[in-house]
C-alpha cells in the first residue's frame, strides 16, 4: 500500500438482514381504502454496495448524502464496530472513531471518573489521559463540578465534558459522526476550531454532518453517497454542489401532456415548502412542513379530496393526512398540508400523494413516492442527558407528568 | 507504521489475545466502574457485599447442618462457608456476564474495543466477592480452631479452575444472550437450580452415594460439583479428588475452550444484533 494513502476501500459492501414486515389489520385496512397496495418488503437490505475509494494522508474528507445512504453503515465499517460482508479496507494509522460523544458515560460517576472512563473507551491508556486531564478540564469549563456525579449535570455541561474529552485524542486518522450536533453555538463553534487544528496539523479526518457549512468550513474533500454508493468523489466544492442539485426530489412539476388524473382531476405540481411558503428540501424537527399540490378540476360539484400518505425511508407507511372534503368547481386549485411540527422524526420520509373521491372510493391518481423530505435535528433542545439519535418513525411532542405519590 | 486490513474474506477462530492485552486499560477501567457504581446511592454500600453472604451462609448452614443433619469432617458452618465462597463466585460471573454485552449495548455500538473484555471484567469484579468470604473463611476458621490442611497449597489451584469455569459458562452466555434474548430467563434459573445440585453445604458423597452410578457421573458433570470438592479437600483435607474431578475439570476445559470460539464467531456481527 502506498505510504501517502491513509484509508483504502475495495468492493465494500455491507449486507442487512430485516425481518419481514407483517401487515397488520388496520394499516391493511388503511391501505385497501386507498388501493395502495403494500410494498413487498425485502428480506436482504444492502446499505453498502461496491463501495471503492483511497483517502490520502491530511485530507480532510466530508462525507455527505440523505438520510439511509449509507453514511453512517460506512463509518461504523472504517470504525470495525461491525465486520463488511464484502471487500477489504486498509488503514495506514491509528483510528480513533467518534460515532458519539460520551460513550460509556456513566451517570453514577463523577466527571472526573468519567474523563478516565471515557478515555480509556476511546483507546486512551489511563496514563495519556494523566497526561492530558487538566488540559481537558479547561476546555470543558466545568471545573467546578469535575467531582460531581454527572448525572447532576445539566444536558450542556454533559455534552461540554464528553467532547472535550474526545476532542483530546490524538488519532493519526480520525473519524467523526454528526457529533457536532449537539451542545450550544458557542460550543460548536470551539469544537470546530479544534478540529481544525487536528486538519492543520495534518492528520486524516473523515467527517458525516448535515450541516453543510460545517463541512464547507472544515474539509477539502468531499464524498456523496446515494443508496449505498459512492455517486460523486472529489473536491468539497465540486461534491456540494451536486448534492445540492439532487434536491430535484422536493418538488415535482408534470408538463401538460404528461400529468398524472383522469376526466375529474388532473396533479400539475407538488412541492414541500417550509411557512414562508419555500421550497425545501431539508427541515429541522422543530420547523412546519408544508405539502403542497397544485391540480386542476374539469367537473362542477365534484368532490376529489387531496391526500397524503407519508411514508418511513424503509417504506413503512406512518400516517396519512386526508383533506376535509370539499366542493370543486372546473378550475386550478392550490391545497397545502401542514406536518405539525415535532412530529416527524430525524429520518428521511418519501411523501406519495393521492386524490381520491371519498363517497365513491373513486381514487383519481396515486403518485407514490412523490416528494421526500430529510429532517434533520440540527441542534439538539432536548432537555435530557442523551444526545444521541432517537429511534422511531416518528418523534411526537407529548406532554407528560411525573407525581410522587 | 502499522496498516490494519479488515478484510471481510479473512476471520480467525480463536480471539486475538495480543489486542485484549493493548486493550488492558480499558479492561480494568470497565472492571473498577463495575465495582463502583455497584453500590452507589446505597445507604450502606459495600456492607451489603458483607450482607448478603453471611445471610445465604446462615441459612445454608441451618437447612444442612441442623434440619438435615449432614455430618462434615469440620464444623458445618465452616464446611458452608468454603462452598459458598466459590459458588458466589460463579453465580455472580454467571448473572452479570450474561446480559453484559446488552447492558453495555451502546458503547457496543458506537466504538470497537475486543468484545470478550465485557465478560472478562465481570470476572475481576466478582473476585472482590470470593474475597470477602475468603475473610469470613479465615474468621471462622480461626474461631473454631480448624487447622489448615497440609493440601491448602492446591487451593490456588481450584480458585484458578473456578474462575475459568466461571469464565467459560459467562463467556458462552454473554455470547448467546445477543443473540437469543431467551437466555436473559435461563441465567437466574441455572443459579437457582446450580445452588441445589452443587455441593455447597453438603458433601457430593452424600448425593452420589444415594444415587446410581451413571447418575453420579451427570452430577459432577456440573464443573462447580468438583471445583468445590477439590477445594474443600486442599482447605481441610479427607479423601483425595479422584475420578469424579478430571471429569469437572474435562468440562470446564470444554466449556471454556469452546465459549472462546463461540464467542470469537459471534463478536464481529455483535452490534448489528444489540
Amino acid at each position: 500500500m502506498e505510504p501517502e494513502i491513509a484509508v483504502s476501500v475495495e468492493h465494500l459492501s455491507k449486507k442487512y438482514l430485516i425481518g419481514k414486515q407483517k401487515s397488520d389489520s388496520l394499516r391493511g385496512t388503511l391501505t385497501s381504502l386507498f388501493l395502495a397496495k403494500p410494498k413487498d418488503t425485502a428480506e436482504e437490505f444492502w446499505a453498502l454496495k461496491d463501495v471503492n475509494f483511497k483517502i490520502k494522508k491530511g485530507d480532510v474528507v466530508g462525507i455527505v448524502g440523505r438520510n439511509g445512504a449509507g453514511k453512517s453503515t460506512l463509518l461504523k465499517l472504517l470504525s470495525q464496530i461491525t465486520k463488511p460482508t464484502e471487500g477489504v479496507i486498509r488503514i495506514n494509522g491509528r483510528v480513533s472513531s467518534l460515532l458519539e460523544v460520551g460513550t460509556g458515560f456513566h451517570h453514577e460517576l463523577t466527571g472526573r471518573e468519567n474523563i478516565y472512563l471515557n478515555g480509556t473507551i476511546l483507546g486512551m491508556t489511563r496514563e495519556e489521559v494523566k497526561l492530558k486531564f487538566d488540559e481537558i478540564v479547561a476546555f470543558s469549563g466545568i471545573n467546578d463540578f469535575i467531582d460531581t456525579p454527572v448525572k447532576y449535570y445539566s444536558s450542556g455541561m454533559y455534552v461540554r465534558l464528553a467532547f472535550a474529552v474526545a476532542a483530546h485524542l490524538e488519532p493519526e486518522i480520525l473519524i467523526i459522526d454528526e457529533v457536532l450536533a449537539v451542545g450550544d453555538a458557542d460550543f460548536q463553534k470551539k469544537c470546530l476550531g479544534k478540529m481544525q487544528d487536528v486538519a492543520e496539523q495534518g492528520r486524516t479526518v473523515l467527517f458525516v454532518s448535515h450541516d453543510i457549512e460545517a463541512v464547507q468550513a472544515l474539509c477539502n474533500k468531499g464524498i456523496l453517497m446515494e443508496k449505498g454508493q459512492i455517486k460523486e468523489i472529489g473536491s468539497i466544492h465540486d461534491v456540494l454542489h451536486t448534492y445540492s442539485n439532487v434536491s430535484g426530489h422536493a418538488t415535482k412539476v408534470w408538463d401538460e401532456n404528461s400529468r398524472p388524473g383522469d376526466h375529474v382531476v388532473k396533479l400539475n405540481e407538488v412541492r414541500l415548502i417550509n411557512t414562508e411558503k419555500h421550497p425545501i428540501q431539508r427541515a429541522d424537527l422543530d420547523e412546519e412542513v408544508g405539502i403542497e399540490i397544485i391540480y386542476e378540476v374539469f367537473k362542477d360539484n365534484s368532490y376529489p379530496t387531496p391526500n397524503f400518505h407519508v411514508y418511513s425511508s424503509t417504506n413503512v407507511l406512518c400516517f396519512i393526512l386526508i383533506l376535509d372534503e370539499q366542493i370543486h368547481q372546473k378550475g386550478t386549485y392550490r391545497c397545502i398540508g401542514w406536518i405539525p411540527k415535532n412530529t416527524l422524526n430525524n429520518i428521511t420520509y418519501h411523501i406519495g400523494v393521492a386524490i381520491t373521491t371519498l363517497k365513491s372510493m373513486k381514487v383519481h391518481l396515486d403518485i407514490k413516492d412523490a416528494v421526500s423530505i430529510d429532517m434533520v435535528e440540527s441542534k439538539i433542545q432536548r432537555d435530557m442527558s442523551y444526545g444521541g439519535h432517537i429511534p422511531g418513525l416518528m418523534r411526537i411532542n407529548f406532554n407528560s407528568e411525573i407525581t410522587k405519590l | 507504521m502499522s496498516t490494519k486490513i479488515i478484510d471481510s474474506k479473512k476471520r480467525s477462530i480463536l480471539p486475538d489475545f495480543r489486542e485484549i492485552v493493548r486493550y488492558k486499560d480499558l479492561f480494568w477501567t470497565l472492571a473498577w466502574r463495575d465495582f463502583k457504581v455497584r453500590y452507589a446511592q446505597t445507604t450502606i454500600g459495600l456492607i451489603w457485599a458483607l450482607i448478603q453472604p453471611i445471610i445465604t451462609i446462615l441459612i445454608l448452614s441451618l437447612v444442612f447442618g441442623k434440619f438435615v443433619g449432614v455430618k462434615t469432617n469440620v464444623p458445618h458452618l465452616v464446611y458452608t462457608v468454603s462452598g459458598v465462597s466459590l459458588w458466589s463466585y460463579f453465580s455472580y460471573v454467571l448473572s452479570n456476564s450474561g446480559s453484559s454485552i446488552i447492558t453495555n449495548q451502546e458503547m457496543v455500538k458506537k466504538i470497537y474495543f475486543p468484545r470478550l473484555i465485557i465478560p472478562l471484567s465481570k470476572a475481576i469484579v466478582g473476585l472482590i466477592d470470593f474475597g470477602i468470604t475468603l475473610v469470613i473463611l479465615i474468621v471462622l476458621m480461626c474461631y473454631y480452631h480448624v487447622v489448615p490442611s497440609s493440601t491448602i497449597w492446591f487451593a490456588p489451584l481450584f480458585i484458578l479452575i473456578g474462575v475459568l469455569a466461571a469464565l467459560g459458562v459467562g463467556i458462552w452466555l454473554s455470547a448467546l444472550t445477543v443473540r437469543y434474548r431467551d437466555f436473559q430467563h435461563v441465567v437466574p434459573f441455572i443459579v437457582q437450580v446450580g445452588m441445589y445440585i452443587t455441593p455447597i453445604a453438603y458433601p457430593a458423597e452424600f448425593a452420589t452415594k444415594q444415587l446410581p452410578e451413571w447418575a453420579a457421573d451427570i452430577y459432577f458433570l456440573n464443573p462447580m460439583a468438583g471445583v468445590i470438592q477439590g477445594f474443600r479437600w486442599s482447605l481441610f483435607g479427607g479423601d483425595p479428588p479422584g475420578m469424579f474431578f478430571v471429569i469437572s475439570v474435562v468440562m470446564v476445559l470444554f466449556i471454556f475452550i469452546s465459549g472462546l470460539f463461540y464467542f470469537q464467531k459471534v463478536e464481529a456481527e455483535m452490534a448489528d444484533y444489540v
